[in-house]
């Protein structure tokens, strides 16, 4: 459904050295620098796959979903969205895909969001008879319910982003690309929009590209991931093979009935965090269960927990080391 | 029917109910604006203050000045003041804050240029402007006694088709001025400069028969008389046939450079656009 190959986007921006003498300087002669937004990205994705695409601020990210919605021409490679080149943005491209920005709208700010949502089906084509069924069954999937007549200035964040997304999906793109759908909305409301998505995928196999700076969406939906750093590709495979490389432990949390020396748990497994009667550790994986098992016959446990490391911190390390390949 | 009419009834149908959505959630979008809009009509008032420049002198000079007499100036200026207030377009400004703020990015996701959008409220703001017009034209027409804005209801026709035309000129030239700042950083700039030199080649200021005539000439090559000094003079009747007519052709031909060079503008411009922020 994606193919990318050699995608490349290099950017001019001006550069001026602060103060009044770095003003009279540039009003002179004006400094440029080339930024390699993306350099040489290449990939696949196939129709109906979830694909978390991550990166540190700047990494590239989301200038490489503007390149594959269209809205920016490549410096250099060649991309297939749906058997389209994006940049021409046809017609039946634009009727293909949507790309929803967490930090930007497309409502109108002074009308209920009603009145967009006309104004897509009559833009998109959209037949009546579709239109209502899509309508009945966002409604029931996002609760839109008593907000679509509501200025959309009067609605909170996540109605309005329940909006936008029903917005940019009213006319069933086929693929999706979402930058940030979940910014700034609580914790309840992100679980909506992530159970929508998902939702969304399964019943019209959809493709999606996902960035997000919240972990939960990208192991919520996504089971393949993509991080980017600095316009390379740093690592693209499975989200779990990813944890097994890079984080070669699993973490054990024990909760004690009686404190015990560190020096005791350090003889089963390195201790990563030890507290009163709560101890947390590293445990080799493929050892786990062994351990575990001793642990619970030989030690006053009350409770144990066994964790996956947190995929915020395997990201952080993968940036730090980028020395993973897929 | 055959296939082929079938693809183009459809086509019709479909341009159709767009254009009647477009206008709808425009024209309501407009009406939030009402207020804003009146006190924005108070800023257009050169051509009011210049007729009562025009009536003052017309009287020192014994009631006549180049075949103008009160009433006339008073016919032509209010003339010239509808007409202005019927081309007015502010689009250069919202595309220059559309690219620079990536606000383009939303419309460019849609299967329709961006254009149309910004038709379209230029057109609904024309239906939430007019009544306000009307009562201004009204107002004006008792100030001066014996003005007459037209005898005739086929300049008004005439004028309807030609201030549309205009209004296309003012709205194609202003797009290529906001296409530029895929290249500028701030093109409003250009725009202060064209809106500088409407102000004084258009006719707000004086109907070109008092521009001497050097002048004059040049300006006549110039697409600016034909967005108020022309429409003025149909609207009052006070061209003839044949000039109407030529009115008309150079005006469309200015619509259709306008038209191509928005193209051609555009078409090498979003190659540049940025999508920053968006």
């Amino acid at each position: 459904m994606i193919e990318v190959a050699n995608l490349e986007k290099h950017y001019t921006v001006n550069e001026k050295e602060p103060g009044i003498a770095g003003s009279l300087r540039s009003f002179f002669s004006r400094k440029t620098k080339t930024v390699k937004a993306v350099d040489g990205v290449s990939f696949k994705i196939a129709a109906g796959e979830m694909v978390g695409f991550l990166g540190a601020n700047g990494a590239g990210k989301t200038t490489t979903l503007k390149m594959l919605a269209g809205l920016l021409h490549p410096t250099a490679g060649t991309a297939k969205v749906a058997g389209f080149t994006p940049f021409e943005r046809r017609s039946s491209f634009l009727k293909t895909i949507t790309l929803v920005m967490g930090q930007k709208q497309q409502l109108l700010w002074d009308l209920p969001a009603s009145d967009s949502f006309l104004v897509n089906q009559a833009i998109y084509e959209i037949p009546d008879l579709e239109y209502r069924a899509t309508m009945k069954e966002f409604t029931e999937l996002l609760d839109l319910d008593g907000i679509l007549k509501k200025q959309v200035r009067k609605l909170s964040l996540g109605e309005r982003m329940k909006c936008e997304l029903a917005a940019a999906l009213l006319h069933r793109p086929k693929v999706l690309f979402l930058d940030e759908p979940t910014i700034g909305l609580d914790v309840n409301m992100q679980v909506r929009i992530r159970e929508f998505v998902a939702a969304y995928n399964q019943r019209f196999n959809a493709t999606v590209i996902l960035t997000s700076h919240y972990m939960a969406d990208v192991t919520a939906l996504c089971k393949r991931i993509i991080v980017v750093d600095k316009g390379h590709i740093i690592f693209d495979g499975d989200l779990s093979a990813l944890i097994e490389r890079s984080s070669p432990a699993k973490i054990v949390k024990l909760e004690l009935s009686k404190v015990i020396p560190r020096e005791i748990l350090e003889s089963y497994a390195p201790v990563k965090s030890l507290d009163g009667l709560f101890a947390e550790l590293l445990v080799p994986r493929l050892e786990t269960s062994k351990i575990a098992g001793r642990l619970l016959s030989e030690l006053p446990v009350a409770d144990v927990t066994i964790e996956d490391p947190d995929i915020e911190e395997i990201i952080g390390q993968l940036f730090q080391s980028q020395t993973v390949k897929s | 029917m055959k296939p082929e009419a079938r693809i183009e009834l459809g086509l019709l149908e479909n341009m159709w109910r767009k254009s009647r959505t477009m206008f709808a959630l425009w024209f309501a979008h407009m009406t939030v604006y009402r207020a804003e809009i009146f006190i924005w009509m108070l800023s257009g008032v050169v051509p009011l203050i210049m007729m009562s420049v025009w009536i003052g002198k017309a009287s020192a000079n014994g009631g006549t000045l180049e075949k103008f007499d009160a009433a006339s100036f008073a016919a032509y200026f209010l003339a010239a003041w509808v007409s202005q207030q019927l081309t007015v377009a502010w689009v250069a400004w919202e595309m220059n804050f559309q690219i620079r703020q990536g606000e383009l990015s939303s419309r460019l996701l849609r299967p329709i240029d961006p254009l149309w959008e910004h038709v379209f409220r230029h057109f609904t703001e024309r239906f939430v402007r007019g009544p306000f017009i009307l009562v201004f034209v009204i107002a004006g027409t008792f100030v001066v006694p014996g003005t007459k804005l037209t005898p005739d209801v086929w300049h008004v026709l005439e004028f309807l088709l030609v201030i549309h035309l205009a209004f296309l000129i003012r709205f194609l030239m202003q797009c290529c001025v906001g296409t530029l700042s895929f290249w500028f950083e701030n093109a409003t700039a250009f725009d202060e400069f064209l809106y500088v030199l409407q102000t004084f080649l258009a006719g707000g200021f004086a109907p070109l028969e008092f521009y001497p005539p050097a002048i004059r000439a040049v300006v006549e090559w110039t697409p600016f008389p034909y967005m108020v000094y022309y429409p003025a003079k149909i609207l009052t009747g006070t061209l003839t046939p044949s000039e109407t007519w030529r009115v008309m052709l150079i005006t469309l031909a200015w619509v259709l450079a306008f038209g191509i060079l928005r193209s051609i503008l555009w078409r090498f411009g979003i190659k540049k656009y940025g999508a920053v922020g968006a």
